[in-house]
């Protein structure tokens, strides 16, 4: 490895305490990583402070409730559990269909801390998980760049991770979710990769597996790993840079961490069966080949073996291209998976899966979004990048692929933004650490301990004579004082101003838990709305244990998590058309979901309006993408034209068309609203006034309401209700049975989905 | 049928049979025709009077599917072209396909051809894609709206599906451009790398490979996959003058993406220079027996790139995040 700094000791000018180098470099090293973990834990704690220790968003419910459950019924209930709280009538099968990671990592804290007689109530280890791991991200990430760089720029690199806002913005207190461990597993295996790959031992590539192993258990990014590995391995092999050391770490690390991975129930045989996987596969055949063929070389070292083994690689190397397209064709392997492709073809989510199109994290990212999540990072990890193309050897090879394929995940979508910024700080750790390492060199300016001149204080005396002279002629040389120190300020300003923007963007954009919402008056003085609670905790203590509620998939989790009723879809979005169904009945108008709800055994619905606080992420607003995967199952019956007026706009007054102003989700939003300011009836989300108002509703009835309409909640009569009161439609019970009884003929015919 | 027996139902019955043997012929004849134009050309290319004829005249009991448009080069139409691909290519796949039948027909009417059927239907825009039912006159779900459906052969089958229940296959004759160019490529750099077989250095030239991912790194971060995707224009015309820059921070400009990229690039080449000018980092150390009066300039001058260039950056991001509080030498 390159040791990036010159010795600076031979200027003799240094005070007594340098001299017991190796401990006043860990001191520094120890401390500075655990300010870092303080601040990193500081900065995400903001929703705690102004809110109260609470879970945040959607996933993080259903992560809570797995865990909860798991804490409470052991690890093998939770493996077995099948929840028919969920998809009704469906159900689901948590077990196989999680990664357990998460939960295991909490709940093994949980049963730590209850060992040592620390009582604590695991949602509180589940809302301060990620914060903490926020710490641990920042210690692998310091030794992955240590190992690629210098210890100096590892401690700018952990620095710079602890806050940065792209990594925060998954892992602020109460957001408890995958990604929160993940990057920290993530970084700790690319670290435990490079040492192995340094050492070539046999440890160190099984502690690579295990990490790795972590990982699967935690995040469906693992797939990202598995990918770069055999990557860094292929383009090592083409560079020629074949190694004992990479034949031995690259081969215990495939077969143990492929063995390994596949004991996850949920990702079980998918490491040998799916395309994803087969690059792994690919390039383990080929290093057997290559290895092979070395050591032919090495029996015969004259002759042409060198020749051989080029054509020999080669071959190979068509033939493993050859056999994976041949099993795939055959259907051994599975193709790419739908979300996966989107990756490389970036129009086909957009034609084939609304579903994932419709998501705003699966968005390609604009150049703001890249400057809000890294600020300076952006414009100087570039910098990081040419010197380790610059001063290239097997680790760097290693994450100069890392960020190029990173950077180009994020470019396609914001989610993968989180992948990218633990390189950009690596590389701008880098980056800033060759700079201050040489500005600061020949100075001994009191800011000298900023720097973490660590490795180069207690290398070798012997290098430095090297530079004796150069002291002599310092002035004719040296930058000079004046330009030394102007430089240093101006950095110092730009990583001030980083520091600032990353606690802001924290502060301001992601601590936000979003159950609770807060609105400020022109005083200053702040309101909290906790409409969401107020209506899950209406639905826990008032309607039956067994209530089926229909919404649209965004609140199943909190539904199941805090009102703890039956779902029929949730935010794990594995069954296309029965969220088609839910939004063919939202779409529909009131008849025609009224029989949708039936048969599916709907009690009660729920819709989010936003209209009276202008709230924007309500349901009106996200009902277009109803309509689209309703459409998409349903053609014959949806038709998102008839959504939009003539023109083509999207709007809910009195110019919205008919087929808009008659469906159930508009009804259910406006039904009876007269609030929103002047006058009444306002809806100050749309700045409009709703198009069809003071209807009456003939199938449903109003259930709850919110304090400030945000949630409202809808009873469906039940079929045998004979008094219907009803203006227009004379209902007749006979009709609906007969009805009744037709739709389940047609459900058995298998046509379920053709009503009236 | 239905509508021809209705209407003539006031005749005398012999009249009546006649009438309906007629219309039965002329319908037959008619359908013969278009079967024949079809064979020939996939697209049966429509003036008025084919145009009276075919599309607009009873009886009928086939769709038509029309488009309008203005191919003409003096037209100056780009749009027109792309569509008629894919509309050729809708019309070919129904033409070829096994579901292929006399119930739907494709026809284009070019402006300078017809221009009397444009003021005829009232028509002031180019390209439209009218589906005229069997029955009836057309509503207005029955011109497409390529703004929302787009232009791909894909939507527009399935709006003929949603109009006329005909399911086609889209049948895209194989796209070998993308292939062959993949091809000649790798002729080219095989060949390059053939001819240079003896001189394979450039090949370690690291200072390359660099430039290469610092371009890539540089075209990610500023947007240019977003451009990609969303196809945003290159800039904003409006009355008060060019703008470059998006308002909004979930949008931006081609222009503005490269403004970016260049601000970017600044900062990193002042970073850059700082360090080489600085000693370098080791084996990169060239620069070592330089005067100290040029690596202080250099410094300076990267200094100055580096803060400038990136308080633009901050300014323009300034711009457009509302509420954002911090700036950098400019405001």
């Amino acid at each position: 490895m390159t040791t990036l700094a010159e010795p600076d000791l031979g200027n003799g000018r240094n005070k007594p305490i340098f001299n017991n180098t190796t401990g006043f470099s860990t001191l520094i090293t120890v401390t500075v990583l655990l300010l870092a973990w303080l601040a990193g834990f500081a900065s995400r704690l903001f929703a705690v402070i102004r809110f109260e220790s609470i879970i945040h968003e959607f996933d993080p419910w259903f992560n809570y409730r797995s865990t909860a459950y798991m804490v409470q019924h052991g690890f093998y209930n939770f493996l077995n559990w099948f929840d028919e709280r969920a998809w009704y009538p469906l159900g689901r099968i948590v077990g196989g269909t999680v990664y357990p990671g998460l939960m295991i990592t909490s709940g093994s804290i949980h049963w730590l801390l209850h060992a040592l007689n620390i009582p604590i109530h695991i949602r509180d280890i589940c809302v301060f998980l990620a914060p903490v791991f926020s710490g641990l991200t920042a210690i692998s990430t310091y030794l992955l760049t240590a190992e690629l760089w210098s210890r100096g720029a590892g401690l700018f690199a952990a620095c710079f991770i602890a806050i940065v806002p792209g990594y925060s913005s998954r892992s602020v207190a109460g957001s408890y979710d995958n990604e929160g461990i993940a990057i920290f597993a993530l970084q700790l295996t690319y670290f435990l990769w490079l040492r192995s790959l340094k050492t070539g031992s046999v440890f160190w590539s099984i502690c690579t597996a295990i990490s790795y192993f972590y990982m699967v258990s935690a995040w469906g990014g693992y797939v990202f790993i598995i990918n770069l590995i055999p990557l860094h391995v292929f383009a090592l092999l083409i560079m020629g840079r074949f190694s004992q050391r990479l034949f031995v770490s690259y081969s215990v690390f495939y077969i143990v961490g492929l063995l390994l991975s596949m004991q996850i129930p949920f990702v079980g045989f998918q490491p040998i069966r799916t395309s994803e996987h087969m690059a792994a596969s690919g390039v383990f055949a080929l290093l057997m080949a290559v290895g092979a063929l070395q050591y032919l070389h090495s029996l015969n070292p004259k002759g042409q073996w060198k020749k051989l083994l080029i054509v020999g690689g080669l071959m190979a190397a068509g033939l493993v291209f050859l056999m994976v397209v041949f099993l795939t064709y055959i259907g051994v392997i599975a193709p790419w998976s739908g979300r996966f492709y989107s990756l490389w073809d970036t129009a086909y989510a957009k034609i084939h899966i609304p579903i994932i199109a419709s998501v705003s994290e699966h968005q390609p990212t604009t150049w703001s979004s890249f400057f809000f999540d890294l600020h300076v990072l952006v414009c100087t990890f570039p910098v990081g990048l040419w010197y380790c193309v610059k001063n290239i050897n097997d680790e760097r090879v290693f994450v100069t692929l890392y960020a190029l394929s990173a950077v180009y995940f994020a470019g396609v979508m914001v989610r993968l933004m989180l992948t990218l910024t633990p390189v950009v700080c690596v590389l701008s750790g880098i980056a800033f650490s060759i700079l201050l390492d040489l500005l600061l060199r020949d100075d001994d300016l009191p800011t000298a301990p900023v720097e973490p001149n660590d490795k180069n204080l207690y290398d070798k005396a012997g290098k430095v004579k090297k530079r004796a002279p150069e002291p002599t002629s310092q002035a004719d040389f040296g930058l000079g004082m004046n330009v030394r120190s102007g430089a240093l300020i101006a950095f110092m300003i730009l990583l001030m101003l980083f520091s600032v923007h990353c606690t802001w963007a924290t502060s301001n954009a992601y601590s936000s838990p979003s159950i609770v919402l807060a609105s400020y008056g022109n005083d200053g003085s702040r309101k909290i709305l906790d409409d969401f609670r107020e209506a899950y905790g209406w639905l826990s203590q008032n309607t039956a244990e067994d209530a089926r509620i229909m919404s649209w998939w965004d609140y199943g989790y909190q539904i199941a998590g805090m009102g703890n009723r039956t779902t029929l879809v949730d935010n794990n979005t594995w069954n296309n058309s029965h969220i088609a169904l839910v939004g063919k009945a939202m779409a529909s108008n009131e008849t025609a979901a009224y029989d949708i709800m039936t048969m599916l055994d709907v009690d009660y619905v729920l819709v989010i309006f936003g209209g009276a606080i202008g709230y924007s992420g309500d349901d009106i607003n996200k009902f277009i993408w109803m309509v689209r995967i309703a459409e998409g199952e349903h053609p014959k019956d949806i038709h998102e034209a008839d959504y939009f007026t003539e023109k083509g706009e999207y709007r809910v007054d009195s110019e919205a068309s008919k087929t808009m102003l008659n469906c159930l989700m508009y009804k259910l939003s406006y039904y009876r609203y007269d609030s929103g300011g002047s006058p009444p009836g306002y809806d100050r989300t749309r700045g409009a006034l709703p198009g069809n108002r003071g209807f009456k509703l003939t199938y449903l009835e109003e259930a709850y309401t919110t304090e400030h309409w945000l949630v409202r909640i809808y009873r469906l009569f039940e079929m045998f209700i004979t008094s219907v009161p009803t203006d227009s439609v004379v209902y007749d019970f006979l009709t609906v049975l007969a009805k009744r009884i037709e739709n389940f003929m047609m459900i058995a015919a298998g046509c379920g989905s053709r009503l009236s | 049928m239905k509508t021809t027996i209705k209407l003539a139902g006031c005749y005398h019955h012999l009249t009546l049979l006649t009438f309906v043997l007629s219309t039965q012929s002329v319908l037959e004849e008619k359908v013969e025709q278009l079967t024949d134009m079809t064979a020939k050309q996939s697209i049966i290319h429509l003036n008025l009077n084919k145009f009276k004829e075919y599309v607009r005249s009873p009886p009928r009991d086939y769709s038509f599917v029309v488009m309008f448009t203005a191919m003409a080069p003096s037209r100056r139409c780009a749009i027109c072209q792309h569509v008629y691909e894919e509309y050729l290519i809708v019309a070919n796949s129904f033409r070829f396909s096994p579901a292929y039948n006399t119930k739907l027909f494709f026809g284009m009417v070019d402006f300078d051809e017809g221009s009397d059927i444009f003021q005829m239907l009232r028509l002031n825009t180019a390209p439209v894609i009218m589906h005229f039912p069997a029955k009836g006159k057309p509503k207005p779900a029955d011109s497409m709206d390529f703004e929302r459906a787009g232009i791909h052969a894909e939507a527009i089958i399935k709006w003929i599906q949603d109009r006329t229940d005909v399911q086609i296959r889209v049948f895209r004759p194989p796209n070998y451009s993308g292939v062959v160019a993949f091809a000649m490529l790798f002729i080219l750099v095989a060949g390059f790398l053939y001819l240079r077989r003896n001189n394979l250095e450039f090949l370690y030239n690291k200072q390359m490979w660099a430039v290469v991912a610092l371009l890539f790194c540089f075209a990610m971060v500023s947007g240019q996959m977003w451009n990609q995707i969303r196809g945003p224009p290159f800039f904003h015309r409006t009355k008060n003058g060019p703008v470059y820059i998006n308002g909004g921070s979930h949008g931006q400009f081609v222009l503005e993406s490269y403004i970016v990229a260049i601000l970017n690039g600044a900062v990193v080449i002042g970073m850059i220079m700082m360090i080489e000018a600085a000693g370098g980092v080791k084996g990169t150390e060239a620069q070592r027996a330089q005067d100290g009066k040029r690596r202080r300039l250099q410094t300076v001058v990267g200094l100055v790139l580096v803060c400038v260039f990136f308080s633009l950056l901050l300014s323009v991001f300034r711009a457009k995040t509302q509420g954002y509080p911090y700036s950098f030498l400019f405001k």
